[in-house]
């Protein structure tokens, strides 16, 4: 995995499995890998990957149980609520930064319209 | 008992010359450490005076040994090999290694062996600049200690052994275990550290988790690094 040196490593592993699990490449209910493993994977400390992994833990994502490993959540609310946070900040971001050039919300719109029907051409 | 590695007012001179003065450094277990400064800031230095083989003034303990020869048991350094005839082959190291030190894995020596593909018949004078390094990279992991000091270990060799050699340090480092990664290039590894300690002005300059850095700062480790010996860096 390329990690970005500015933002903590932490931080992007836990993005990277969030966005596996929104995917569907990791399924609810499914075991993760190791904690070594995952570590290996990624090329990261294990102490970072713990980090990451407590932190999914605390939000829900990631159940641990005891002896057995780390599973993602059966609870698919969870994986719903986690999807929809995800776009959120993704528009917000967008959003943001568009209407900082002083676009209005219709003009916003309309250039995410142009875009989409720009891109679908291209194809 | 204190566990990690502990340094309290530990100054070297070498002459009249001050090379380390006033460190003080507390590692927990567990913890892979980039040791980071210029060619010449006392990196080295600092990793003798932690294996014993330099003698300065203070106190230094890991895992609450403090007598040298009782620390020198709970400390891997990567020598490089100086003491070995130029004719001698790969496994003649290796039974040596296994001969002097008793916490020597020769199991897992082999393992590492084969994921970094040593040749154990070959002489040492006959070993690429990389494949010289994989050598001690093996031999300095296949000790079971608590401290592993790796001066340099990426100097002069290609990326795929470098990417090998980080790969071995994630897979083999004991959890519990500390390990300390000397370089004056900080982008190769940034990713696999937990903490800097930077080496400038003869004493410890700086000693942050990485990830704190790149929090505090919005910048990468590399820059953070640089910014140092900029004028003017507002990091305080």
């Amino acid at each position: 995995m390329h990690f970005d040196d500015k933002i903590p490593i932490y931080y992007q592993i836990k993005a990277h499995i969030y966005h596996e699990i929104i995917t569907g490449t990791l399924q609810p209910g499914e075991k993760l890998p190791s904690v070594r493993q995952l570590a290996l994977d990624v090329t990261a400390n294990v102490n970072t990957v713990q980090r990451a992994l407590s932190e999914m833990i605390a939000a829900g994502i990631i159940d641990s149980k005891r002896g057995k490993g780390n599973f993602v959540t059966m609870d698919e609310t969870k994986i719903t609520d986690l999807k929809t946070q995800l776009i959120t900040e993704q528009v917000a971001r967008a959003y943001q930064q568009l209407h900082a050039l002083n676009l209005s919300d219709e003009e916003i719109l309309n250039s995410l319209k142009h875009y989409m029907t720009q891109r679908g051409n291209a194809e | 008992m204190t566990a990690g590695l502990t340094l309290q007012g530990v100054q070297y001179r070498h002459g009249m010359k001050t090379i380390l003065h006033d460190v003080d450094l507390t590692i927990t277990p567990g913890k892979i450490i980039g040791l980071l400064g210029e060619n010449g800031a006392g990196k080295t230095t600092l990793m003798r005076l932690i294996t014993g083989s330099a003698k300065g003034k203070g106190t230094i303990a890991i895992n609450g040994a403090t007598i040298v020869g009782d620390r020198k048991q709970h400390v891997s350094f990567t020598e490089q090999l100086r003491g070995f005839a130029r004719e001698t082959r790969v496994d003649q190291v290796v039974n040596f290694y296994h001969d002097v030190y008793g916490d020597f894995d020769l199991q897992r020596y082999q393992d590492m062996a084969t994921f970094l593909q040593i040749d154990g018949s070959l002489k040492l004078t006959s070993l690429s600049k990389g494949m010289k390094e994989k050598l001690i990279i093996a031999l300095t992991l296949s000790r079971r200690t608590d401290l592993y000091l790796l001066d340099e270990p990426f100097s002069g060799i290609d990326s795929m052994s470098r990417k090998r050699i980080i790969n071995s340090i994630l897979q083999w480092k004991p959890d519990d275990a500390i390990m300390v990664i000397s370089d004056h290039y900080v982008s190769e590894v940034a990713a696999i550290l937990d903490e800097i300690v930077i080496v400038k002005d003869q004493t410890i300059f700086t000693h942050e988790a990485t990830d704190t850095i790149r929090e505090k700062y919005d910048v990468g480790i590399e820059a953070y690094y640089e910014s140092l010996y900029e004028k003017g860096n507002d990091y305080d």
